[in-house]
């Protein structure tokens, strides 16, 4: 199981991934009947054709970079947590809690406390599925899963109900952030903090993997957990750490896509990130700094479905359906290639 | 009163159950399957667009069960194909079919079909005291009942029910008595995706007579969970279905019944028992005992 992550064989098939996904993608757009090689350029332009383009590709790239960071650090213990979504939504409350509490409270403390109560709300949402398998050996996929619908409730009874701004004449959001409380983006574009602190805290956590005893300690009870309680490891706190820390991620994710996108918490302020997440972690293979490319090119493909949207009149579901279809190629190319290598000896 | 509960409850668990059992014969085969949760969007979707297109329900049905089975293939493809992990092979079948029935299903919003009747439109003279629940019910509630019974039945008295526990229990020893666990594999899951398909179907077309984009809202990952609750046992699925179903029922009533809370704090209800019981049965211990042996190296992940 920790083989594979580390196996070359994992690197060597990308590119006969990438050429089968490109013939999926384009079989696909036939099929809605778009012309194939068209739209595909058409993508890669939306995604990376001009500065605005690459911006607006920044933009997707930092939630779901911290999304994946959600799901790779409990993985290096080996837990199997789908729950970023339910952890960017919990984030988002924690943190807009603290805005409209202190609205007239200077950027200098309101931001910096902002952003942590984000991501105290993320830790306490993976803290749950945490202790649950720590203490109760619960398993923590269900849960996480489960637990993602209810965080998305959680901000709609919050934004119909008490947190609700009646000047917005029934549309149910918060009401604007204050300019102090607002991440504004780089160069004029709307590319965020959210990224800075996404790279930060994978090279931070890919260096303390490496190279930590800490790192170290998870790779012993992913391996075997038996062996790692005889040296004195456990595991039950080990589980809620990294779920915690993951889900500060995911929060972290959250507050930042209210504070420097949306301006105020309303519905809707994730498209999927948390699974696009889940998508990025599994191709990079757990490795936190790996997840920075693929963050990005996958911020490619769903900005790019944005403006197909626009410009092409293609639905938005595409971007979803295009990412199935590459966590299917990859899983499955992945998976025949082990195969072979294993039937080669 | 109480009975018009019983209903509403049997009523709202009767999709649910159909995906369990479903569910329930793919894991007792070693293999997880997430993507249920797509399947049953398919389901949902290509069914209730059968029904609308042509004006027949059951159609609908059948239209749902197959889209259902047909995306499964692709789970079994990855899972038993490529030898793929099956967590992520279920999640991106999710993906996919979520995708195809928000794209696809886009001019099925808003579409009417015309309802399966109840039963006590068929039987005029039923006594008043069944009336009420007679008069809220569907078949697509007591099919799912026997569905559940003929299930474990198959499963626990007929010989290919014993062949496909072997399989789940040890694949090598079902090798040893020439049976081939990967062809009873892919037809497990062809089989939980056709159910999945028809519960998806049952929910759309008869439950809620609507289609809408992600209407299942996790019901088929609850289905997953509850499987486990219900250890990996066909009869325990009804139990289990139904107290998932009451607590579903009781966050409509309490709505309807005017309570002073959010509807959207209502439905978290549902979840937060449904994560109840899956850690409840959990702690418990007992999972090591009922689940297939072949499925605990997925499932336990350290």
């Amino acid at each position: 199981m920790r083989r594979d992550l580390v196996d070359p064989i994992r690197f060597a098939p990308i590119l006969v991934m990438a050429i089968v996904f490109l013939l999926v993608a384009m079989a696909f757009f036939v099929s809605i009947g778009k012309p194939p090689v068209r739209t595909l350029l058409d993508m890669v332009l939306f995604a990376a054709g001009d500065a605005y383009s690459l911006s607006e590709t920044l933009v997707k790239t930092a939630p779901i970079l911290l999304c994946a960071l959600a799901t790779i650090v409990p993985a290096r213990l080996g837990l199997v947590s789908v729950g970023a979504e339910g952890q960017l939504f919990v984030g988002a409350i924690f943190g807009t809690a603290v805005v409209l509490a202190f609205p007239n409270t200077p950027a200098a403390i309101l931001l910096p406390s902002m952003l942590l109560a984000g991501m105290i709300g993320g830790a306490l949402w993976g803290f749950i599925p945490g202790i649950l398998r720590g203490r109760l050996d619960a398993n923590e996929t269900i849960v996480t899963l489960l637990l993602n619908y209810v965080g998305v409730l959680l901000v709609n009874a919050l934004v119909f109900g008490p947190w609700k701004d009646p000047r917005n004449l029934g549309w149910p959001a918060t009401v604007s952030f204050p300019l102090a409380a607002t991440l504004s983006g780089f160069f004029g574009t709307r590319a965020h903090l959210g990224l800075v602190f996404g790279i930060l805290a994978a090279i931070g956590f890919g260096v303390l993997f490496a190279i930590s005893r800490w790192g170290r300690e998870l790779a012993v009870l992913k391996g075997n957990a038996k062996v790692g309680q005889m040296i004195g490891l456990s595991f039950g706190r080990q589980a809620m750490l990294v779920m915690s820390l993951g889900g500060a991620l995911g929060g972290l994710a959250g507050i930042c896509e209210v504070a420097a996108i949306q301006g105020r918490l309303q519905p809707g302020i994730s498209v999927g990130y948390g699974l696009t997440g889940f998508l990025v972690a599994w191709l990079s293979g757990h490795n936190p700094v790996v997840a920075i490319v693929v963050s990005v090119l996958i911020g490619g493909l769903i900005a790019a479905g944005d403006s197909l949207q626009l410009y092409a009149k293609v639905p938005a579901a595409s971007a979803i359906i295009l990412q199935g279809l590459l966590f299917a190629t990859a899983l499955a190319v992945g998976g025949l290639a082990q195969r072979w290598k294993a039937a080669r000896g | 009163m109480l009975g018009s509960w019983i209903a509403a409850a049997l009523r709202s668990a009767t999709p649910l159950l159909v995906v369990m059992v479903g569910e329930t014969l793919t894991q007792r085969t070693g293999v997880i399957n997430l993507g249920i949760e797509g399947e049953m969007l398919m389901g949902a979707c290509c069914g209730f667009a059968a029904a609308v297109i042509t004006g027949n329900p059951l159609l609908g049905l059948l239209a749902g069960a197959a889209a259902g089975a047909a995306l499964s293939t692709v789970h079994a493809g990855l899972v038993l194909g490529a030898r793929a992990n099956q967590i992520s092979c279920g999640l991106a079948v999710w993906m996919i079919g979520l995708g195809l029935t928000s794209y696809f299903g886009r001019t099925y919003v808003g579409g009417q079909v015309s309802p399966i009747l109840p039963i006590g439109a068929y039987l005029p003279n039923a006594p008043a005291f069944v009336r009420g629940a007679l008069d809220q019910i569907t078949a697509t509630a007591p099919f799912a009942i026997v569905l559940a019974i003929a299930a474990g039945v198959w499963l626990y008295r007929t010989r290919t029910g014993l062949n496909w526990r072997t399989v789940g229990e040890s694949a090598e020893v079902a090798r040893a008595l020439g049976i081939r666990p990967t062809w009873v594999r892919f037809q497990s899951i062809v089989l939980g995706g056709l159910l999945a398909g028809l519960g998806g179907a049952i929910l759309s077309v008869d439950y809620t007579q609507t289609w809408a984009q992600d209407i299942t809202k996790g019901k088929g990952l609850v289905a997953v969970g509850l499987v486990i609750v219900a250890r990996w046992n066909p009869y325990l699925a009804i139990p289990v279905a139904l107290l998932f179903g009451l607590s579903e029922t009781s966050v409509l009533k309490l709505q309807a019944g005017g309570m002073a809370i959010s509807p959207s704090l209502l439905a978290t209800l549902p979840y937060l028992f449904a994560i109840g019981v899956v850690v409840f049965a959990q702690a418990q211990g007992r999972r090591n005992a009922a689940m297939p042996a072949d499925l605990t190296a997925i499932f336990r992940t350290r």
